[in-house]
């Protein structure tokens, strides 16, 4: 299980992670979402090492990652930017990466060869972005990790190859219990894999939730009141409200089963409950934190 | 692989080394060249390389002494940034923390990886050098050893100074930067110091004083630590059996030797401090000028300073000294100076911290008054001497040696030998600084005005005291012949009882210090000349001392009244000199010969090195060969009546007014 408690971080004044907490339990996909500057990279490099925070504890298994290499032995990440050596090809990487983590195998190196059907002797510079990205999973995925962290992981992969390296991972979830941490900005795309949620903004990890939780937990309903009913009750709990000819939907943070409940108050013609998509949910919990893109978005 | 010692990481050694082999593989090349040229040599049967195992080390000792620092010490740093280059890219640092290793193990492998990078060309010519020396019959065992030793000092001083650079920057330009200044810092602070201080404090007038070289390993080394050779004479006998004498190296030793020692302690205590500062370094400061947040500060205000010490003179230089020509800096104006130029450097410091234009903030004001504290704080300082260094006159017990150059001649003396003497040069000093007012103003009202009466001269002071500093002072001294002679407590008086004191007349020859007489010249006005050997250079030196003693020869004419009245032939004395740290100096003096000087003059005809005709005034030569000559040849008189002539035509005006011809 990865376990952030109260972290917090600061750049020279700017604080970057603020009390944030996070929980991934073990063998989850966990969708992690905010705005840009949220802090996800942030509190990604702290679950990979590489930051230590200013306060908090951020553990992985009940052990602290920071200067663990028998825990990093475990992890895979995949940043958004992966780094190779400067003339390496996948081959030399793939050495490195061998002689690094203990668990490296070679025999789904070598499956994983034909899955992705890059020449390994080439140098990685001369590939394309997505090319280098498949290598960046070829690998990552041959050390056989418990934990796999990716930021913005299928950016620059075409169609075929997102499904493909997702099918790779979620083949780990299902068989080995490897525990995905994803950080990105395709909602749609996450919401098709995560089992969990977490939407941070302002360095802060504002909710969290499996994903039914948190759809069950926000709710759009279509309603066409009475005749000469033209405005939406103001006693009734709406997150937002917008309006087509007579049809109002209604955006409400409880279950449809409430909602339908408190709108049979008003006699309405129509009450339909459409469940809400991850990015609708997304907008609207950043809605609520005043998050400054909404209106262009709606 | 991972390997089993926590310290040490297999896997990152072999990518060091692989992915940066052209780095040593070219070094390891270019330092190959040296013995391959010396086997080739060998094969072509030169014998330029065969030589005695003792000449071999000598010729190690001087490479050690002189190549390996300025190699190493570009070498040390181009091995810093293939093994900590990943420090200073947010991706590639990212990478490096990301994988499954202790800062601990990354931080030791990378050491090793960069101190073996540095091995490596060393190793690959060392052995080859050995193979060559063997073969060659020159091979030193104890020579080869003690370099081993040297390099490995040497390598290790510098690549710890360019690790801690590595951890105290955090952008990879950066590095070579910091890492040339640290280890010229003490030099330049030196010279920045002294360029500003001579220009205010009276006799500080050295642009270097030296006293912190030790800071600069380079500088040090290369000037410390050198080969000690020693040769002994040789009764040999050659194919006709004639014996004679050649020089024999009989002994080499690494003077200083144990300088490199030092220097490979200190770089294993910077490693230690790298590796602390390692553990605790930031990932996120890559990119960052300095990646340490303490010494954030330090670097703003050391830019200001330097900034304000070498671009404050410069301002100073152009729009002040354009106008005001007079040898001592002002206060005032320096000070806005260097405020203008500490200024400059400040914020463009903390633009490089914070990389960002936007530094001018009301918060930096606070720091901008810290400069402008400072500039004026140093310029009243120097200015007004607060520290009293033109006021420093060493006391006798603490000299070791001191060195006098006055009325152009250099005295060696030393503490415990010379008291008297140098008791006498101390009185002479305080007299002078005590008098330091008068002095200066002379200089400025009398520049470069020297005539009957007045005499210009250069007086160098160099205390070595026995605390290991040096306290050097010169002055450029304006004579009065009228204050000389009315006022005995003068500074006039003083240098002239000092030099032309019987004591000093004996020193100026050398007489009792050490110094050996090696050979000379005997230069006559007719353009005859003899070179001396020392046997003669000897027998010319007693008699001068008879001379000297009998007072026919040694005082010093300040105003050179009597000048025409020498012989129109002189002599130059050539003398070795080995100073306290041992090292061998050649002093020439300049012998002028006047007629009562009966005892040189006797021994020069005795010697065949002068004619009875040559001992002639210069007065006496000039009329007879020079002007008296010319004034009766008629083509020399039709040619300085032509140039009478042109004397009473004269062109005046030209760039600001009227050219006009007059004659008269």
């Amino acid at each position: 299980m990865i376990e952030v408690k109260n972290v917090t971080k600061t750049f020279d004044g700017f604080t970057a992670l603020n009390d944030t907490t996070l929980t991934v339990p073990v063998g989850a996909v966990y969708g992690l979402v905010g705005p840009n500057g949220a802090g996800k990279s942030t509190i990604i490099r702290h679950l990979t090492g590489i930051y230590r925070q200013d306060s908090g504890s951020v553990q992985i298994d009940g052990q602290d990652v920071w200067e663990n290499a028998a825990l990093k032995s475990r992890i895979a990440v995949i940043p958004d930017d992966w780094y190779y050596f400067n003339t390496a090809t996948i081959k030399d990487m793939m050495a490195f990466y061998k002689g690094m983590y203990p668990k490296f195998s070679m025999e789904r190196y070598e499956k994983l060869k034909e899955v992705f059907a890059i020449d390994e002797k080439r140098p990685i510079r001369r590939l394309s972005k997505g090319m280098q990205k498949q290598a960046a999973f070829w690998l990552a995925l041959s050390t056989m990790p418990d934990y796999l962290i990716l930021d913005e992981p299928v950016d620059g992969l075409d169609p075929v190859m997102r499904r493909q390296v997702w099918s790779l991972m979620m083949g780990d979830v299902a068989e080995r219990g490897t525990t995905v941490l994803v950080s990105s900005h395709n909602l749609r795309e996450l919401e098709d894999v995560c089992d969990h949620v977490g939407i941070m903004d302002h360095g802060h990890v504002l909710l969290e939730r499996s994903l039914a939780q948190l759809q069950d937990n926000m709710v759009k309903m279509q309603v066409v009141f009475a005749d000469g009913m033209h405005e939406v009750p103001a006693d009734l709990p709406v997150l937002h409200t917008s309006k087509l000819g007579r049809i109002h939907t209604l955006i409400m943070r409880m279950n449809a089963e409430e909602a339908t409940n408190r709108l049979a108050v008003y006699n309405p013609i129509l009450v339909d409950a459409v469940p809400l998509t991850l990015e609708e949910i997304f907008i609207y919990e950043l809605g609520g934190a005043d998050y400054a893109v909404k209106d262009i978005v709606l | 692989m991972q390997s089993k010692t926590s310290f040490f990481n297999g896997t990152i050694f072999k990518k060091n080394l692989t992915r940066y082999w052209p780095l040593w593989g070219m070094a390891s090349f270019g330092g190959a060249l040296f013995p391959l040229a010396m086997l080739v040599n060998l094969l072509h049967g030169s014998n330029a390389f065969r030589m005695e195992p003792l000449e071999m080390r000598e010729i190690y000792f001087n490479v050690l002494t002189y190549a390996v620092p300025v190699i190493s010490i570009v070498y040390a740093i181009l091995c810093a940034l293939a093994v900590w280059g990943y420090l200073y890219n947010a991706r590639s640092v990212g990478m490096m923390h990301t994988i499954p290793v202790k800062r601990d193990s990354l931080f030791v492998t990378n050491v090793l990886s960069g101190l073996t990078m540095m091995a490596i060309p060393y190793a690959v010519t060392g052995i080859l050098v050995v193979l060559v020396s063997l073969a060659a019959g020159s091979f030193d065992g104890l020579g080869t050893l003690v370099t081993v030793g040297g390099v490995i000092c040497d390598s290790v001083c510098f690549f710890g100074l360019a690790t801690l650079c590595a951890m105290v920057v955090g952008n990879v330009v950066a590095l070579p930067a910091v890492y040339a200044l640290l280890n010229f810092i003490a030099v330049l602070t030196d010279a920045t110091i002294n360029l500003l201080a001579q220009g205010f404090i009276f006799g500080l007038n050295g642009s270097y004083s030296g006293q912190f070289e030790w800071l600069s390993p380079v500088v040090y080394l290369m000037k410390k630590v050198s080969a000690d050779c020693e040769y002994g004479q040789i009764k040999e006998i050659n194919n006709i059996e004639q014996y004679y004498y050649t020089s024999k190296l009989t002994s080499v030793t690494l003077e200083n030797g144990y300088i490199l020692a030092i220097y490979g302690a200190v770089g294993v205590a910077l490693l230690v401090a790298a590796y602390f500062l390692y553990r605790n370094r930031r990932s996120e400061s890559a990119g960052d000028v300095v990646s340490v947040k303490a010494l954030k500060p330090v670097f703003r205000y050391g830019v200001a300073f330097y900034a304000a010490m070498l671009g404050g003179r410069l301002l100073y230089a152009l729009f002040v000294e354009s106008y005001d020509y007079s040898d001592v800096l002002r206060v005032a104006p320096l000070s806005v100076c260097m405020f203008v130029a500490g200024a400059i450097g400040y914020y463009a410091a903390s633009m490089l911290l914070a990389k960002s234009a936007r530094v001018f903030t009301k918060k930096s004001l606070i720091g901008l008054a810290a400069v402008a504290v400072g500039c004026v704080a140093m310029c009243i300082t120097m200015g007004y001497d607060l520290l009293g260094i033109s006021r420093r006159v060493p006391t006798a017990d603490s000299i070791e040696t001191l060195t006098v150059y006055v009325a152009e001649n250099n005295y060696n003396l030393r503490g415990g030998q010379d008291e008297e003497l140098i008791e006498a040069v101390r009185k002479m000093h305080q007299t002078l600084v005590n008098q330091q007012e008068r002095a200066k103003q002379n200089s400025k009202e009398r520049c470069f005005e020297t005539n009957g009466k007045v005499a210009f001269t250069y007086l160098t002071l160099e205390y070595r005291l026995k605390s290991g500093l040096n306290v050097q002072r010169r002055y450029n001294l304006y004579l009065s012949e009228d204050v000389m002679a009315l006022d005995p407590d003068s500074y006039d008086a003083a240098i002239d009882e000092l030099v032309n004191s019987p004591a000093m007349r004996q020193r100026r020859i050398h007489a009792d210090d050490g110094a050996k007489v090696t050979g000379g010249w005997v230069n006559s006005y007719n353009g005859n000349g003899f070179d001396l050997n020392e046997r003669e250079a000897q027998a010319l030196l007693d008699v001068l001392k008879q001379d000297a003693a009998e007072g026919t020869w040694g005082t010093y004419d300040w105003f050179d009244r009597d000048y025409e009245t020498a012989y129109a032939v002189d002599l130059d004395l050539e003398f070795q000199i080995v100073d306290s740290d041992g090292r061998t100096h050649y002093d020439y003096i300049n012998i002028v010969i006047w007629p009562e000087m009966d005892h040189l003059t006797g021994k020069l005809l005795e010697l065949g090195l002068a004619e009875p005709e040559d001992l002639i005034s210069r007065h006496e030569y000039d009329e007879r060969f020079n002007w008296g000559y010319y004034d009766k040849d008629p083509e020399v008189e039709a040619m300085l009546n032509a140039y009478s002539k042109a004397a009473t035509e004269t062109v005046i005006g030209g760039a600001y007014a009227t050219t006009s011809v007059v004659v008269g």
